[in-house]
Order: C-alpha cells, then structure tokens, then sequence
C-alpha cells in the first residue's frame, strides 16, 4: 500500500517535472530570441562582448 | 536538464536568484582565465616562438618597432586581398608582442613563463569547460555549495540550451541534413538498440521492470530526462528512479572526464570526436560540456547528433508503452490498451530545438552577416555555456552518484560502456568526412 502510494506520488513528480521542463523549453527559447533580436540590433556587438573581458594582453 | 526547479515559476525566482548570481560570477571569472591564459598567452607562446627561431639560428633580430611595423603590414596586405575578394577567408588580427616581452625574448633567448603556462594549460586542455566543470565539481565536494545556492545553481544548468539554440547560426541546412542523417543512423543502431538491448536483457534476467524501462531510457537515449518521462509508463518505484538517476550520472560523470583525453590520445578528428560524444554520453549538459573541451568543430558536430538523439524522447516512450504496458496486456487478452502516438509526441518532444532549426534557417537566408555569425555562434554561445557548466559543476555531487546500485546497476553501466566502445569504433571506421560541418 504505501510503496503504492510512493509510486502514485513519483509518477505525479515526473509529470509535473515534466512540464516543468515543457515550460522551461519556452522559456530558452524567448531568451535565445532575446539574445538574437539584440544582436541584430546592433545593441549586443563586439564591443559589448569586448568589454566582459577585463584582462587583455 | 531541468529536474529540480522551475525556471518559469516566479514565485521560485528570490530563491535562485542567490546561486545563480554566484554562477554568473564564476562563469565571468573564469571566462577571464580563459581569455588570457589559454587564449592571449597560448597565442603569445606561438609567437614568441616564431621570433625566438631565428635568434636561435643565429640570425640578427628586428628592432621591436621594425617587427611591430612588419606584422602590422602584412595584416594590412591581407585585408587588402580578402577586400579585394582574392582571399575567402578574412584573415585575423595578427598577435603582436608587447615591448618588454619582446626584449625578454632578445635578451634571454627563452620563451616568457607566462607564455609557456598558457600553452601547458592549452596543453592540458584545461579550458574555460575543465575549469567550471573541475573547480565546481572540487568546491561541491569539499566545502560544499550552501543550501540558500542550492536551486540557483540548478537554474543556471539550462542555460546551455540557449547556447545550443543559438549555435544553429553557425549551420547551413545542408551540413544538418548531412550529418544529421549519419547522426539518425547512429542513434537508430546504438542509442534505440541500447534501449531495446537492456529491455530484453532485463526481462531474461528476470529484473524489474520499472527498473529496467527506466535504465534502458536513461542509458541508451537521453539521460534524466528520458528516465523522466519513461518513470510513469513503466511504473518505476522510487528506489528504481534514484538507481537509474545515479547510474546515468556515475557513467555520464565518468565520461565527461575521460573522454576528451581518450580523444587527444587517440587523436581523433575533432568532427569524428563529435559524432562520438553525441551517441555515447547520455545527458545533453554532460555532452555539451565534453564536446566543448574538445573544441569548437567537435561542439558543432556534437550538436546535431544530440538534436537527433533527443529528437527521439517520445520514441523511446511509444517503446516503452509498448513493450511494457500494451504488449503485455494484449498477451492476456485485454485489448484496451492502445499506443496514442501523436499524444505522446505532442507531450513528450523537447520542443526548444525547434529554436535551432529557426536559427539553421535564418542563417540560410543569410540574415546574418559573417561577423553576427560569429558573434553568435563563438562569443555568446561561450556565454551561455559558461553559466550553464557552472551549474553543472557545482550540482556534481558525489552522494547523487553513490545512488547507483542494485543488479541493473551492472547491466546499465555494461550496456553504456559497450554502446560507447562500439560507437567509437563506427565513428573512427566512417572517418571525419560525413561528420564535419563547413566554417
């Protein structure tokens, strides 16, 4: 009975794990398309990246 | 990927947000390493070299401003040609040594340490991937990660998705069709054979179903998600979960740390390289993570064979309704249980790398000017990955892996083992050609 229960409630986990990850696919996906619109607008550019960097030679 | 939080719940967000600060900061931290210790002085040894050869020779070296001039001029010359549409390739900045270094080299006829430390670490590939990976493994297991970092630590791991969605800027659809037809051949034979091979393997030996449904999912296709979504099919028990999670990990663990040195020792292409990777190890981060340290050409290969790979999720579950629920219900007479196919792939495809296709398609357009490409596809793809391996690394924890036990313990790590030596000796039979993706 409860190694039942036990598995009722992992197969309930899985699910909702799963559309967690379901949600989390969307999510990735706006901030890719974040990232590319950025890009394209010149906001995100070399510069931008150039200037993470700190230490240069 | 995404087991243990929900990226999307809000609510969630003030709880994360601490680990996932503390991975920003180590992924920008050592991203600084990276850039200057194996890449500006690995490229500085390189050319300390080439100024050191002659003075070695006995020839009389330039004055720093003449060699300064020289190479500024043949940069501009070969600008010149790419401008002029004699060369296709644009050439890259030349390396130029600093003053004092230069005089180092005149003066004591040797190589600046600091040059020969970043060509060891280059050496040693001991790149931004073994740093993140290696330190967050080392920090988990010794001081440990706090609990109040704990789920922003889990959050930062799917930002390698992004990463591999924004990589699809680098592939013409031509390369995907190429390799990705190759790559369906290789998961096909060994990844949805390993599946099938441990469900009959399983049955034989009389283990548990759940258990084996579960393993046979996580080893031959997709790590923890495919035992995810397999878990409820097969009616998998807690213990079995836990089992299969740890085993997955212990092997994929195991791999992410040998195998770029079994490919340096072997010294596979870095295309051949990416083909293997993609078809033995079973978790997309772990993957990613390994074909990454190997090289960029490696991580491009790798890629599209994983696309196909997890593209095959809802397969493995149809497998598995079949094999473990319909099947047996029809050899007792019960016809009720039926496969609903397209159910199952409506809720079981991982729909992100549909956005990898879109950005395969973009660059086919050619919406993207080489310079964006590569911005995309080498600079941001880099951040990306950084913050999602700084999760993985800080989430390696010995007590996870020492959950792999029990019979299927021995059946899936020998399953893995021989699906990755078989896949090597495919891959190395085939050779680099129908691997490699054009730059």
């Amino acid at each position: 009975m409860q190694e039942e229960a036990r598995t009722k409630e992992l197969e309930a986990k899985a699910q909702k794990t799963f559309s967690a990850e379901r949600r989390e696919d969307y999510a990735v996906l706006l901030i890719a398309a974040l990232v590319v619109i950025l890009v394209l607008l010149g906001v995100i550019d070399n510069k931008v990246i150039s200037s993470i960097y700190l230490i240069k030679y | 990927m995404g087991v243990g939080v929900d990226l999307t719940d809000v609510r969630q967000w003030p709880k994360m947000l601490p680990g996932f600060i503390v991975c920003l900061l180590l992924a920008w931290l050592v991203l600084q390493y990276d850039k200057y210790v194996v890449g500006d002085l690995h490229r500085g040894y390189g050319e300390a070299s080439k100024v050191l050869k002659p003075i070695k020779e006995g020839k009389e070296p330039l004055p720093y401003e003449d060699y300064k001039k020289q190479k500024e001029e043949s940069y501009k010359k070969a600008m010149e040609k790419y401008q002029a549409g004699l060369e296709k390739k644009k050439p890259s900045k030349p390396f130029i040594l600093k003053k004092e270094d230069y005089e180092f080299i005149l003066q004591n006829k040797a190589i600046p340490g600091k040059f020969t430390f970043g060509e060891r670490m280059n050496q040693f590939q001991l790149t931004y991937v073994a740093v993140l990976l290696l330190g967050g493994m080392l920090i988990r297991n010794t001081v440990g990660v706090p609990s109040v970092l704990q789920p922003g630590t889990v959050a930062a791991r799917p930002f390698i998705k992004p990463g591999i969605i924004i990589l699809g800027a680098y592939y013409m659809w031509s390369d995907v069709l190429k390799v990705g037809l190759i790559g369906f051949v290789l998961v096909v034979i060994f990844v949805l054979g390993t599946q099938i091979v441990i469900s009959l393997w399983g049955k034989k030996a009389k283990a548990d179903d759940g258990l084996m449904g579960l393993m046979g999912a996580g080893v031959g296709v997709c790590g923890v998600s495919a035992a995810v979504a397999v878990a409820p099919v097969v009616n998998a028990k807690p213990r079995d979960f836990f089992y299969a999670i740890g085993t997955i990990l212990l092997f994929g663990t195991i791999a992410l740390f040998t195998f770029p040195y079994i490919g340096k020792l072997l010294n596979l292409h870095q295309a051949v390289y990416g083909a293997w990777v993609g078809t033995a190890i079973l978790n997309t981060a772990q993957l990613v993570a390994a074909a990454t340290w190997y090289g960029h050409e490696a991580l491009l290969t790798a890629n599209v064979v994983n696309i196909v790979r997890i593209g095959f999720i809802p397969i493995v579950v149809l497998w598995c309704i079949y094999y473990y629920v319909v099947r047996p219900a029809r050899q007792v007479g019960d016809v009720t249980q039926r496969l609903n196919t397209w159910q199952v792939i409506k809720e079981k495809f991982p729909i992100f790398i549909l956005g990898f296709f879109i950005m395969v398609t973009l660059n086919e357009l050619k919406f993207f000017s080489p310079e964006v490409r590569d911005l995309l596809g080498r600079d941001i793809v880099k951040i990306f990955m950084a913050i999602g391996f700084a999760g993985v690394g800080l989430n390696i924890a010995f007590d996870d892996l020492k959950k792999a036990g029990g019979s299927a313990f021995a059946i899936g790590f020998i399953a893995a083992t021989v699906k990755a030596i078989l896949a090597l000796l495919f891959v190395m039979a085939i050779g680099p050609g129908p691997f490699t993706i054009k730059q």
